[in-house]
């Protein structure tokens, strides 16, 4: 499903990701996980070139992402952000209606129903009409997914999307991310969250420096891992 | 001074309210265009419209417009009227302060906006017609009706070049006709002043309607 080769990205002279090679299978969860300022989030980035990669490749389905062919590689590429960046001077289903309405080019009620049904899912069929600034931390997260699945993606990127919450409201959002693990949409999480990671992901990576620097199971993982890094890490957190 | 000729200086109104809109609405589109221009990636674009905003903020309107008005006949040899040259040397001159006005107001969207509407696939075109500029605009309104208040108040100087029927050159036409200077310049100043406060209360009560909820 996705395929990255070699990935590296500067900014200026800095490096912040260092030659990054990871497969992902279709229908799979990854979380990723890693201390701060270690290019988890940049990596993110760059799967979906919201940050263009400096040199490398990524592999979509089969298609590598070009200059020409990114906004469409997009369209099936949902990003969830930590500041979910919700348009403020929409309400809540305009926010998700606009994307599948400019961009697939469905009918305002096509769009309408599909963002119904999702609303229902995350309960928050009822703001329909509120603008973001009325809702909570959670809420609003859980309307940026919402936004992103509209556009019936088959992949989703979550850049650390419980950082900038409430921690009350920080299981309200992953327990809809989890309901969205394994069906049928491939994941990338960047997450601090470890009991998460733990229980929701196919496969932990364990990113610091810049690279990866170890790929295991949860269930390895967290119980004996590979590298002395990631057991340092793992002391601080756990 | 007479009733009469208050209501002489009162009928340039129209006159100055004319120049000041069409010389707005040429400098906004322009502006526009000049701020996408400076924002763009093509460095000579962005080098060009500096420089373009540089000379224009740097020197004096009344420079212009005389540059415009005395210039034009012998440069293009084409005798060109107060009226057009007034517009043109107001326009490009707003354009340049009002181009500032909307980068900033574009600087000032949060850098999420532009990311989570090209992860969304939306078209650059798009994401600014619809997410940044409708967000940028609100930000920027006061100053922009600070930019047709202070409009206002420059095409004035039209009169100092020729004898265009606006508020300043006929409190002028009466002051010189009449030998009184206070009454018909106090007259104009009333009639600038209120066209002010006028703009102004219409500016606060817009922003008052479409601040983000």
């Amino acid at each position: 499903m996705i395929v990255i080769r070699n990935l590296y990205k500067s900014f200026n002279d800095t490096e912040v990701v260092k030659g990054v090679n990871l497969t992902v299978a279709k229908n799979e969860v990854i979380a990723i996980i890693g201390p701060s300022g270690g290019g988890k989030s940049t990596f993110l980035r760059c799967i979906n070139h919201i940050e263009k990669p400096t040199s490398g490749d990524i592999e979509i389905d089969g298609q590598t992402i070009t200059k020409d062919n990114v906004a469409k590689a997009r369209k099936n590429i949902g990003m969830v952000f930590q500041h979910f960046n919700l348009f403020p001077h929409m309400c809540v289903l305009d926010n998700i209606i606009y994307a599948p309405m400019k961009v697939l080019g469905l009918k305002r009620t096509e769009a309408t129903k599909i963002a119904r049904n999702l609303l229902k899912q995350v309960y928050m069929q009822k703001h329909e009409q509120d603008y973001p600034s009325s809702l909570s931390g959670g809420q609003k997260q859980r309307i940026a997914i919402v936004r992103a699945l509209a556009m019936q993606p088959k992949v989703m990127l979550f850049d650390e999307p419980t950082s900038s919450l409430d921690p009350e409201m920080v299981k309200e959002v992953l327990t809809v991310i989890k309901s969205l693990a394994h069906t049928g949409i491939t994941m990338l999480i960047v997450t601090h969250q470890m009991n998460f990671a733990r229980d929701t992901a196919d496969r932990i990576v364990f990113f610091a420096n810049g690279t990866i620097v170890e790929t295991s199971t949860p269930k390895e993982f967290f119980s004996s891992p590979k590298t002395t890094r990631a057991k340092q890490f793992l002391e601080k957190v756990l | 001074m007479d009733l009469n000729s208050i209501f002489y200086i009162i009928k340039g109104i129209p006159t100055t309210l004319e120049y000041t809109f069409l010389s707005f609405l040429i400098g906004l589109t322009l502006g526009a265009i000049l701020s996408l221009g400076k924002l763009s990636k093509n460095i000579y674009l962005g080098q060009l419209t500096s420089f373009y905003i540089s000379i224009f903020r740097g020197t004096p309107i009344l420079v212009q417009l005389s540059i415009v008005y005395f210039v034009t006949p012998t440069l293009i040899n084409y005798k060109i009227s107060i009226f057009e040259a007034g517009i043109i040397a107001f326009s490009l001159n707003s354009a340049a302060y009002i181009s500032e006005i909307i980068r900033s107001g574009i600087g000032s969207i949060d850098k999420g906006q532009f990311e989570s509407a090209r992860a969304l696939g939306v078209p650059y075109f798009y994401a600014m017609k619809d997410i940044i500029l409708p967000q940028a605009i609100r930000n920027i309104l006061p100053t922009l009706v600070n930019e047709i208040i202070s409009l206002l108040k420059e095409t004035a100087i039209i009169s100092l070049v020729g004898a265009e029927k606006d508020i300043m050159k006929r409190a002028d036409t009466i002051s010189t006709a009449q030998y009184d200077y206070f009454a018909p310049l106090l007259t104009a100043a009333v009639c600038y002043y209120l066209l002010v406060l006028i703009f102004s209360s219409i500016a606060k009560f817009v922003e008052n309607r479409i601040k983000i909820i």
